[in-house]
């Protein structure tokens, strides 16, 4: 749904570069997507392919999209233990309560684009 | 040749909403931001909330929808200054979208200003609006489900206004599960029961506002 808005995002921040460098081609994006931040990979590689048939000056079919994924961690605030979260995010399995406050997992980045 | 850029893809947004936020605070505006799914009541808790806050509030409302202006007249008959933005059929109210109606509000004769974003409990979750408070609004007839399902939106949110309460008796929705799902996902957030169309518990919910409005 929202990956369409998310990808026009990512190709306006690359645009920029690319047209700051003189660059006419972009062969690969590379995105770090966190597993809670609300971005489903899939959409994402979807939204990328509609773009590619509306003629962007600096996509091509070869354009290559390469997702990192980035885990969800959680540490609990009160045995200070670090855990993979569940459906119920702040639940340390150890306590058992909901003390736990998410330490990775909501990032959304471009982090690198080949050009040239 | 490999450019490194490692830019936060919403970078773009996240500044329109820092530079809505202080217009805001200058104008020493309240604004809350309303999310939830199709049909959960936003219109009609708004409609409430209005009569309620009308003689000692100036209100606004801006609100979001794919395509028609139909909240906005309700809005407006119910006695607040109402600015439609049509998504055409964009998913979420982002940030540019919200500055571009300012100016068709006076900000410094607005007290509060409800933002109604588009129905939809996963993409407005992401998007800052440079509000001071989000409240997501959760219907009983949605089911306990939809709680561990759209846990960004409720990570994200402070308060849960648990609408249409007054269905209770006849679904089987648990409250108590409900509150035990909200604080394992978020154990800062509140639930708190209403009912819109029969005014239970919207009593809390405005004084909820009038003390947000006391320490904005
Ligand atoms: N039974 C009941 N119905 C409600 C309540 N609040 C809203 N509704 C109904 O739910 C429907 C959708 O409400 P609306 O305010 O348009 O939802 P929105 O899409 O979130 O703005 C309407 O038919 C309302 O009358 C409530 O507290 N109880
Ligand atoms: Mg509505
Ligand atoms: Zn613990």
């Amino acid at each position: 749904m929202h990956e369409m808005a998310l990808m026009g995002d990512i190709l306006k921040i690359i645009g920029e570069d690319v047209q700051k460098r003189n660059f006419s081609k972009v062969e690969k994006i590379e995105l770090i997507v966190g597993e809670v931040s609300n971005a489903m990979p899939d959409a994402l590689e979807m939204a990328l392919e509609i773009y590619k048939t509306q003629s962007i000056p600096f996509l091509d079919k070869n354009t290559k999209l390469v997702i990192i994924n980035e885990e969800a961690k959680a540490r609990c605030c009160v045995c200070e233990s670090e855990y993979i979260p569940e459906k119920r995010l702040s639940v340390c399995p150890t306590c058992c309560i909901p003390s736990g406050e998410l330490i990775s997992g909501e990032t959304f980045k471009v982090y690198s684009y080949e050009g040239s | 040749m490999k450019i490194t850029l490692n830019e936060d893809v919403l970078a773009d947004n996240n500044s329109a909403a820092a530079f809505l936020r202080d217009e805001f605070i200058k104008s020493k505006t309240l604004v809350i931001n309303l999310m939830s799914s199709p049909g959960a009541g936003k219109t009609t808790l708004l409609e409430r909330t209005i009569q309620e806050l009308a003689n000692d509030y100036k209100i606004g409302v801006i609100e979001g929808d794919l395509a028609t202006e139909i909240d906005a007249d309700r809005i407006r008959a119910a006695g607040a200054r109402a600015v439609q933005i049509n998504t055409n059929g964009g998913c979420h109210l982002d940030a540019r979208m919200v500055a571009k109606t300012i100016p068709n509000f006076n900000l410094e004769e607005i007290d509060i200003l409800f933002i109604e974003n588009v129905g939809n409990l996963v993409c407005p979750s992401g998007y800052d609006l440079g509000q001071k408070h989000k409240v997501a609004i959760l219907s009983v007839p949605e089911g306990n489900d939809k709680i561990p399902k759209y846990p960004v939106m409720f990570r994200r949110t402070e308060l849960v206004l648990l609408n249409k309460i007054d269905l209770l008796p006849y679904l089987n929705f648990d409250v108590d599960t409900a509150i035990k799902d909200l604080k394992g996902i978020n154990p800062h957030s509140k639930l708190m029961n209403i009912s819109a169309t029969t005014g239970e518990g919207v009593e809390a919910w405005v004084s909820w506002i009038k003390e947000a409005y006391e320490t904005r």
